[in-house]
């Protein structure tokens, strides 16, 4: 499952809730005491570790020895490192590479998980299972799928199916978004079924009395009545791309060479594997940084707060 | 516009109460979906229904044999395997990470967006609260995972369920804390006005109303975050260590090693680590789906 | 009103944390959960048999003074034994490859120095691995594993060969031959990267001796650079070229044998590989071995090398070490472990009858009894007699270059990388 989640949601519901702004003044409003728990919780565990991580990347922290202050250098290393560069590039390689390929699939398959006929219902059953399964399980399952000696190509007889899907460095990282689509088209196509059951019957009868096609209810009705849900799930798809981790470490961790070590692989392997905390508390601080301006500019760009006024008065 | 929709009614009830009243007009094929949909049930299977023929190989089989086909002589021996391998103690170990977390983070949410809901128009301090929870979503949980293994480990839990729990709740929470205010805030202030009559406490209204009132979106929260606590990997990763703390996902990447050249032991292993899940589908899917987009809008 | 919200907030809480830790309370004193309890031992599965047996009969012979033993698939050990002694987790007894590892444990205070009398028997090259500034800190604990070429007799029969290659250049004309027959020469374990490095290894063994690596590893300016390393990784892309390696090594992984399973399934003719090998090929595939269809022999020689064609590279062997982290009772445990539990006779025989032999001196007529006598016999000569055994590079090297020393390589094989970009990018990461 997605592991973020966005600004999307922030920018829509901030703000007071619309019940209590307009009425609950009379009641005496519990304590703040309430939210204690959860608060503290949340903070220790999630706000606190990222002003720490920020603080150990100017650290030589080895994981085995004491931490000590080392200023800039792991900065000005992950800076200088190609590692550092390629990681990004391919973070933003499978970004983009997921949204154009997640997007159109989801769309239709939403479309049509959505209609009433029982074998579409039926597809749907099957369409979901991917879902339940973790990525651990399917990265596993794909990798000996693919081998390309005792895997599916081999069986079909299908040359082009053996090919070395998890070992060519020009492959591995088509293979790797297919299979990251595998997992997240499902969830996506879930929102997209949600959205398009919610778009008023009576827009396409009156397309319909007005002799327009299917075609062109998709385009005129069906794609602008499902604007929000479009860019609910990019963004979710973008930002989400920011967090592709475990599947890539189980299925190809970051190799052949460094062909799928993406940025959150990198951040690990550096620090888990090469020991080096510091450095790899850099590259957390710019994975924290890449998610904040990527799901506000996402948010700004589509205009949410216009909208979450709409809201408002909705 | 969409986004109110979660606020207005739970994404359970509207979905059980969709395929009443609406008629679309579906009847024309729509060409273009099912060609896509029929491709895609393919490549959705297909994984699936190798994992599961593999498991019932054995392992001569598997080098040998057309991966494809299914076996002559299927074998449940590695599921047998499997499951000496202390496989129900790290499905054990695997719910107890679930069921502990997700009570914690529903309780914990449920009693903040009580106060979120019903207080934040007094209480600066619970607007601001509310803030660093919607911020709190565009937190990736990787960044954060060295200054959490540095917390576990100098405060002793390394290799404990515990070290798992703990930030399994705290990144449950930005969420389930969205989802249930968008629902409480639907419960009319009448009704907390009623109870307030009869001289009600707030723990009262939560515990005799509010939670009754909630349960559709706490069933809701309660499997999204299950789901993600379930089958999270990193967590587990960096945080336990030895086998009796192990946690599905994790016993999957282990059994790899050490299974050696066993793959179907270890596709049955994957296979087992669904089978939860994949029952729970069965019997409650609509509930299930449901839960995994509420709080994304419709 | 104020007060009886905190009450029952504090109240909740308290609850809640009492439920789960009831629930995890079994999850903190577990083997491998820190300095109370029995001792523990973490250990790899490939002698899985034998050193279970010798536990259990430590633990039934010494009932107040038990260890808990815990095994582990390769890759995965690697990634968390770290883990586990910078978080003072570590278990009593450590598996460690001896080498830089085990130096930056030493330097961290984390091992505790062991008498030197626990390796009397060892052969002094292998026991020389276990020692930092001349101190014992590790025992040797499993079978002595130099790197070896296994090939398929059937599979070389038809293409008309009889044996292993002994010059380089014989190597590379076999190759052709049985890239002619269709039939991939090597198989390789390229996505474990490990495989890897015994190419280089060897390679810069026989061009250069034993004293380019050893600049290596002293971290002297220049090392990663010496003419032998870039002439034995220009060999090994001239070998990747020739189609030398199974089509898709890339993604061919270690950690679940496949790497083996494509020599014996007859898919390549030969592999390089650790002595394991024959152990985990005799579980896998026993009829492969009985039928005699595995051959193996040295590393070829190469033409104009310096290095002497009897030294060998690999896993000197495994070793025990003992935690500083632990408690002096579970140290005395472990300690006792070594001196009355490890290598004993029954021991030996169970490495023996695993098909691998240990180094310890004395063994010849013992092993040429066993059931493996001409593979054991073989390898117990060749790491006796090599006049120099260099340690697996990754081990040996400080572990903070041992993933770029990988990766790098992986980027030579895969011809990303030039060899000079290697010792470039080495001579990067090493500082």
């Amino acid at each position: 499952m997605t592991e973020t989640h966005t600004g999307v949601l922030a920018e829509r519901q901030a703000g007071t809730p619309r019940n209590a702004s307009n009425n609950a003044t009379r009641t005496a409003a519990p304590s703040a005491w309430y939210a204690a728990p959860a608060l503290i919780m949340f903070v220790g565990f999630a706000i606190v570790p990222l002003v720490i991580v920020a603080g150990l990347s100017f650290t030589d922290w080895d994981g085995l020895n004491a931490i000590n202050f080392s200023g800039l250098t792991n900065w000005i290393k992950a800076f200088n490192d190609p590692q550092t560069y390629h990681s990004l590039g391919l973070t933003l390689q499978v970004m983009a590479l997921s949204w154009i390929i997640q997007t159109p699939i989801s769309l239709l398959l939403g479309v049509f998980t959505a209609g009433k006929q029982k074998y579409r219902a039926v597809y749907g059953v099957f369409f979901f299972i991917p879902l339940l399964i973790s990525a651990a399980a399917i990265a596993i399952a794909f990798k000996s799928l693919l081998d390309p000696n005792f895997g599916l190509g081999q069986s079909l007889g299908v040359p082009w199916l053996s090919q070395n899907w998890l070992g060519d460095p020009n492959i591995v990282i088509y293979t790797v978004v297919f299979i990251i689509a595998w997992q997240f088209v499902p969830f996506h196509a879930l929102l997209y079924q949600g959205g398009v059951r919610q778009i008023p019957e009576s827009l396409y009868e009156a397309a319909t009395l007005d002799g327009a096609g299917r075609m062109a209810q998709f385009f005129n009705i069906t794609l602008p009545q499902l604007r929000n849900t479009i860019i609910t799930s990019s963004t979710l798809m973008l930002v989400g791309s920011l967090t592709y981790f475990d599947i890539v470490f189980v299925l190809t961790g970051g190799g052949p060479g460094t062909s799928t070590r993406l940025l959150p692989l990198d951040m690990y392997l550096t620090g888990f594997s090469s020991y080096n905390m510091g450095l790899a508390s850099v590259l957390a601080v710019i994975l924290v940084v890449l998610g904040l301006v990527l799901s506000l500019g996402l948010t700004k760009f589509s205009g949410f707060s216009k909208m979450s006024s709409e809201l408002e008065g909705a | 516009m969409a986004i109110a929709a979660p606020a207005r009614t739970t994404p359970t009830t509207r979905l059980a109460s969709a395929p009443r009243g609406r008629k679309r007009n579906r009847v024309l094929p729509n060409i273009p979906a099912g060609i896509t949909a029929t491709i895609w049930l393919l490549i959705a299977i297909v994984p699936i229904y190798y994992v599961v023929i593999t498991s019932l190989k054995n392992q001569t089989n598997f080098f040998s044999g057309n991966a494809l086909l299914p076996p002559a002589s299927p074998t449940l021996d590695n599921y047998a395997l499997v499951l000496q391998n202390n496989f129900l103690a790290y499905f054990a170990n695997s719910l107890i990470v679930t069921l502990v977390s997700v009570a914690f983070a529903v309780a914990f949410a449920l009693m903040a967006a009580f106060a979120i809901v019903r207080g934040s128009l007094t209480s600066r301090r619970l607007r601001l609260s509310f803030s660093v929870f919607l911020l709190g979503l565009a937190i990736p949980l990787q960044a954060v995972i060295i200054p959490i293994y540095l917390m576990i480990t100098r405060a002793g839990l390394y290799d404990s369920l515990i070290a798992l729990i703990l930030p399994s709740v705290a990144f449950s929470l930005p969420l389930s804390i969205i989802i249930l205010v968008n629902f409480l805030r639907d419960i009319p202030n009448e009704l907390y006005e009623a109870m307030r009559v009869d001289g009600a406490s707030n723990w009262k209204m939560l515990t005799t109303m509010v939670l009754p009132l909630a349960r559709p979106a706490l069933t809701t929260v309660a499997i999204y975050d299950g789901l993600n606590v379930w089958n999270g990997f990193i967590f587990p990763l960096v945080l336990t260590q030895s086998p009796d703390k192990r946690v599905l996902p994790l016993a999957l990447w282990s059994f790899q090693g050490e299974f050696t050249s066993n793959i179907p032991a270890v596709l049955a292993a994957v296979v087992l680590s669904t089978l939860p899940i994949l029952a729970l589908y069965i019997f409650g899917r609509r509930q299930l789906l449901a839960g995994l987009t509420a709080g994304f809008g419709k | 009103m104020k007060l009886t919200a905190k009450k029952r907030a504090t109240l909740g809480v308290a609850l809640l944390t009492a439920a789960a830790l009831a629930l995890t309370a079994c999850g903190t004193s577990g083997p491998g959960g820190g300095s109370t309890g029995n001792a523990s031992a973490w250990a790899l599965t490939g002698q899985q048999k034998t050193i279970q047996a010798s536990f259990d009969t430590w633990n039934a012979a010494n009932t107040g003074k038990k260890v808990d033993v815990q095994f582990f698939g390769n890759d995965a050990y690697k990634q968390k034994i770290r883990t586990a002694i910078g978080s003072g987790s570590s278990p009593t007894l450590i598996w460690t490859w001896g080498g830089g590892v085990l130096k930056s444990y030493v330097d961290a205070n984390k091992l505790v120095p062991l008498d030197s009398s626990l390796t009397a028997k060892v052969f002094p090259a292998i026991a020389a691995n276990g020692e930092v500034d001349g101190k014992l800190y590790a025992v040797p604990n499993n079978t002595v594993q130099p790197a070896l070429i296994y090939f398929n007799k059937d599979v070389m029969a038809k293409a008309g060969l009889t044996g292993a290659p002994t010059t380089w250049d014989e190597l590379l004309s076999d190759v052709k031959t049985l890239r002619a027959q269709g039939i991939a020469p090597f198989s390789l374990g390229g996505a474990s990267k490990w495989p890897e490095l015994m190419w280089l290894e060897y390679l810069t063994d026989r061009i250069g001796g034993p004293t380019p690596f050893k600049a290596i590893q002293d971290g002297e300016a220049g090392a990663w650079s010496n003419p032998s390393v870039i002439q034995a990784l220009t060999m090994i892309q001239q070998l990747v070229d020739a189609g030398g390696f199974v089509d898709g090594f890339q993604s061919v992984a270690t950690d679940s044998s496949a790497d083996f399973a494509l020599m014996y399934t007859g898919k390549a003719a030969m592999i390089l590989q650790g002595a394991w090998g024959y152990a985990a090929i005799q579980t896998a595939a026993p009829d492969f071995i009985s039928a005699n269809t595995l051959g193996w022999g040295d590393f070829p020689t190469v033409t104009g090398g310096t290095g002497d064609a009897s030294n060998v590279v690999g896993n000197a062997s495994n070793y025990w070490s003992i935690s500083a982290d632990a408690s002096k009772d579970q140290q005395t445990t472990a300690a006792g472990y070594l001196t009355g539990g490890n290598m004993t006779d029954t021991y030996i025989a169970g490495l023996l009858s695993s098909g691998g032999v240990p180094p310890i001196t004395g063994l010849d007529a013992q092993i040429a009894k066993s059931a493996n006598a001409s593979f054991l016999t073989d390898v117990y000569q060749m790491s006796e007699n090599a006049a120099n055994f260099t340690l697996s590079w990754d081990q040996a090297i400080d572990p903070s270059a041992a993933d770029a020393l990988l990766t790098n390589l992986d980027l030579v094989f895969l011809k990303q990388s030039t060899p000079q970009q290697f010792a470039d990018a080495m001579t990067a990461a090493s500082k």
